[in-house]
């Protein structure tokens, strides 16, 4: 940690804590500005602002201005104060409840649950309607008391699933004790949702006194922004337009929790990067020094490799390889690429010619593709790898065009040639066996729909994420046939659905099933299915068998080679597991930090791999015994 | 339907422990509140309504148990005491007479803000990036945005400068409730200004949480594999995207609508708006601890059941709750 990584490095985060630290400052030294005590009543009635009078006079010539500093300090006092108990609570029954468990955690959950739900500003006036004598002090308290659930439920979640990570289980095995789990191992984590649970309470804590106070419940006989707006509504200064005396305390309580609210983005960004807007996403890498410029490269190239970041599984390689495609290839890796002639019957339906896609950042540019040209023949298996990072989840998203944000195609072509089949809504009178080659970069959005799984569909990695969890497996099937095939009737289109499940091995009863309902293996057939069910001629599978285990990846596969047997469709299978590939492919292409460094027919680079990056991965192999 | 059985229970309990709460807070707070009331008030209201208090707070020598069981039998027959400031007139008369006004107008706004609001944030999540991102921190200063204030600023200048809309009551004074044309276009009519105040401070926390939900949501391999299915942007959107993201969002009403409660009770205040919040106000100021009571009780309760709603509505959303087991 260096101090360059305190600089918030979002503009909404910087303008937040500006206003946050305005306002301390007010709160501070605003007293010191002003000769003015707040209730002293003058003889200026109701006049607005002047050079005397900075906000103008109540309308028993008291000094708004006056008013409002001291004010500032009670509210920001009291939601600071609020804020700090409200929090301290919501730590304890979260933290306590989620990682312990058991019979407490059962009476935390429903304590929670019952100050979650009955209404808080009620319970509030009716509080403090009872309390005898009404000081700050206690209001704040009755605050706190209001309003902890909210965030001791998000904590307790928290707390539940850290519970469950390699790190607390591995402090656990060594013996460490409870508390210092809790404190050592699950706080630290915890501490962006408790910081953001701080600023809401506080932004709610100010909002509650604002609103007791107006409703004249909170303590009169001291100035807040509350009690200024309550005197001045009770002396109807709306009504005589005496504007300067309500609209600085209620502007003032918007804009401090709007910069509260706005220092929480950044913190809610902080744990979910995909809340980024462009602009915080560019400068997280300049102002974030070096260190956080490489971060956010990893960053990049976790996107790039479609693997969810905090996830970057890593193959061990056995010569230290960076799995992080870097700006540029070192030397020791930049061995010329070993490129072999491809020899398959079908005739070429995609090809890729010297594509590049770079990740634009301000300081550098990180090529994901870096100048990789590649053939796929129609019926071939081409079987893509390369570690995580390497470039070939960019080059399959480049193929159908699902490229996310930052990422940008700055060179070559992806041309695919399209076999002219009697289909409906295809253009007809087309010579027979004769392809149409169209450029798939240049496609509108609108033609891109028609191309897209009708000519190439995906099978991704993980079906568990892939399949919509909350419509039925029918429905998935149904919606892609709507509007591929809006001529086929609603009666056909389930009995093509069922015919599907039935050729991955799936009941068909099963349609109607949602995905929870199914298993792992199970759910990736689905998946499979629906891939086929408009018999594309391209399938592109990104690592479809790694979230298996290996007995159910072996069934799966074999029935991905039965199905290509029976509808002749092209493939390209990506994976890290080199085993796999060399036994189901017909041709093989090895990605290394965005660059094609070996591709070839399946059998020749096995016997005889040529780039050293090819032959230490099958060494590797080897040395564990996979090849035999 | 073990989920929602669950729930319900939840529920069930919670309600009991508004009803307890409601019991337990006049009889502990600090200060002996009830006994300082009983002071200031003996000689000079009606030695009836003395005795009245004096029972419903516990003044008697019967032990808790006891107190507490009537204080149940007397809720389950509607029996919610008399109220102090309009003694004698029943509890339950004057809440049943406000709760109307409320329902009518914090439960129509609140479903055109949550309308609204999770629309909007549907769109800001699909245009992220676009200059709609800089409509984010003027939602979040509206999110900020105190209702009452807003309610002060807005009578201001439609009410007082440009004569638009009524300042105060929820129709023409004078008018005789019914169900002719003159009465319910009055009642439209001191309803818009109020209405326009909950929902300009309430949408943007739906916008907010939507948008952020449905960001995240956008990076599932699902979206993403529903738009290389080739389906149009809309059935994306709408089918996979916001299908999934809203569910959080029906989870967390909970938390959302009691600050809308909270909020829109002020509102009333300001408008002289003969609802429950304005009425709990004119109690508070009162020292009308029964009708305070019986007025937070109805109000826990309508919340409670407006969460049961949202739970049984969310166990529509997502099959998973609906699996046995």
């Amino acid at each position: 940690m260096n101090l360059s990584r305190l600089v918030p490095a979002s503009g909404k985060v910087r303008a937040g804590l500006i206003i946050a630290i305005f306002f301390v400052l007010m709160a501070v030294f605003g007293p010191m500005l002003t000769s003015y005590s707040p209730q002293a009543s003058g003889t200026d009635l109701l006049q607005p602002p002047s050079g005397a009078h900075w906000l103008g006079t109540t309308q028993t010539g008291q000094d708004v201005f006056a008013q409002f500093v001291y004010g500032a300090r009670v509210s920001l006092g009291v939601g600071l104060f609020a804020g700090i108990i409200s929090q301290i609570v919501s730590v304890l029954v979260g933290v306590i409840g989620g990682y312990f468990r058991g019979l407490s955690d059962d009476l935390l959950y429903i304590l929670t649950a019952v100050f979650l739900v009955v209404p808080g500003m009620p319970l509030l006036i009716v509080l403090t309607g009872y309390l005898p004598s009404r000081g700050m002090i206690s209001v704040a308290f009755v605050i706190a008391i209001t309003s902890w659930a909210g965030s001791a439920r998000v904590l307790r979640a928290q707390t539940m699933s850290l519970r469950r990570r390699e790190f607390v289980e591995a402090a656990r095995a060594t013996g460490e004790s409870r508390t210092r789990i809790v404190f050592s191992e699950i706080m630290p984590n915890a501490l962006p949702l408790i910081a953001s649970g701080f600023l809401f309470s506080v932004i709610g804590a100010v909002l509650a006194e604002a609103g007791l106070s107006f409703l004249g419940l909170g303590s009169l006989t001291t100035t807040s922004w509350g009690s200024m707006l309550y005197f001045a509504q009770s002396a109807q200064a709306f009504l005589y337009g005496a504007w300067w005396w309500f609209v600085p305390p209620g502007l003032a309580i918007a804009v401090l929790g709007a910069g509260l609210a706005l220092i929480n983005f950044g913190i809610d960004e902080y744990s979910n990067p995909r809340l980024r807007t462009g602009k915080s996403r560019g400068r997280a890498v300049r102002t974030g020094g070096p260190q956080a410029a490489a971060l956010s490269t990893a960053g990049a190239a976790a996107v790039a490799s479609g693997v969810d970041s905090p996830g970057l599984a890593s193959i061990p390689s056995e010569d230290g390889v960076n799995e992080v495609a870097g700006p540029e290839p070192s030397g020791s890796a930049a061995a010329a690429a070993q490129i072999r002639p491809i020899d398959v019957p079908g005739a070429p339906i995609i090809e890729v010619r010297n594509l590049k896609v770079d990740y634009p950042s301000i300081d550098q540019v990180v090529h994901a593709v870096d100048d990789v040209s590649i053939t796929l023949h129609r019926g071939e298996l081409l079987g893509l790898a390369g570690e995580s990072g390497s470039g070939k989840s960019t080059l399959t998203n480049a193929i159908t065009r699902l490229l996310r944000n930052p990422a940008q195609v700055t060179g070559g072509s992806i041309t695919y040639h399209r076999a002219a089949r009697a289909r409906p809504g295809a253009s007809s009178g087309a010579d027979p066996g004769a392809a149409e080659a169209i450029d798939l970069l240049g496609l509108s959005s609108e033609e891109l729909r028609g191309y897209r799984w009708d000519e190439i569909a995906i099978v991704f990695q993980s079906a568990m994420n892939a399949l919509n969890a909350v419509t039925s497996v029918g429905a998935q099937f149904d919606d892609v046939l709507r509007v591929h095939r809006p001529t086929m009737p609603a009666r056909e289109r389930e009995a093509l659905a069922r015919t599907m499940l039935e050729k991955v091995g799936i009941d068909s009863d099963r349609v109607s099933a949602y995905p929870h309902e199914l298993s792992g293996g199970m759910k990736q057939r689905v998946a499979i299915a629906i891939a086929l069910v408009l018999e594309p001629d391209v399938i592109i599978m990104d690592e479809p068998t790694t979230a298996l285990d290996l007995l159910i990846q072996r069934e799966v596969l074999d029935q991905v080679m039965a199905l290509r047997d029976e509808y002749g469709f092209a493939i390209i299978f990506t994976t890290h597991d080199l085993s796999l590939l060399l036994e189901v492919s017909d041709s093989i292409a090895v990605m290394q930090r965005g660059r094609l460094v070996e591709y070839g027919p399946a059998l020749e680079v096995y016997a005889e791999p040529r780039h050293p990056y090819t032959q230490a991965l099958l060494a590797s192999l080897a040395d564990m015994g996979a090849l035999v | 339907m073990k989920y929602l059985l669950r729930k319900v229970m939840l529920y069930v309990f919670i309600a009991w422990a508004a009803l307890t709460m409601n019991f337990l807070i006049p009889r502990l707070m600090p200060g002996d509140p009830v006994a300082l009331l009983v002071e200031r008030l003996s000689g000079r209201i009606d030695p009836a309504a003395m005795d009245a208090i004096a029972e419903s707070y516990g003044l008697t020598d019967a032990p808790l148990h006891v107190q507490y069981w009537d204080y149940l039998t007397s809720l389950a027959a509607g029996d919610l005491g008399l109220s102090i400031g309009f003694f004698p007139v029943p509890v339950s008369e004057i809440v049943l007479g406000a709760l109307p006004w409320t329902i009518g107008l914090v439960g129509i706004t609140t479903v055109i803000s949550f309308l609204i609001g999770t629309g909007l944030g549907v769109v800001l999540a699909w245009r992220r990036g676009s200059w709609t991102d800089h409509l984010l921190p003027a939602l979040t200063f509206l999110n900020a945005v105190p209702y009452f204030w807003m309610a002060l600023i807005l009578v201001l200048i439609l009410s007082v400068n440009l004569g638009w809309f009524p300042v105060s009551h929820a129709y023409e004074p004078g008018l005789v409730p019914g169900w002719d044309w003159e009465f319910i276009s009055s009642v439209l009519y001191h309803g818009i200004l109020p209405a326009i105040t909950i929902i300009l401070a309430s949408f943007a926390g739906w916008v907010l949480s939507m948008r952020n939900m449905t960001v995240t949501v956008l990076g599932e391999d699902y979206v993403t594999m529903a738009e290389a299915k080739g389906l149009p942007k809309r059935m994306v959107l709408v089918n996979y995207a916001a299908r999934n993201a809203i569910l959080p969002s029906v989870t967390g009403f909970a938390l959302s609508l009691g600050a809308v409660v909270g909020g829109s009770m002020l509102t009333e205040v300001i408008f002289n708006y003969p609802g429950v919040g304005y009425t709990l106000f004119e109690a508070v100021q009162n020292q009308d601890f029964p009708l305070m009571q019986g007025l937070f009780l109805i109000i826990s309760l309508a919340v409670i059941a407006a969460n049961l709603v949202a739970d049984v509505v969310y166990v529509f959303l997502d099959p998973r709750t609906r699996q046995e087991g």
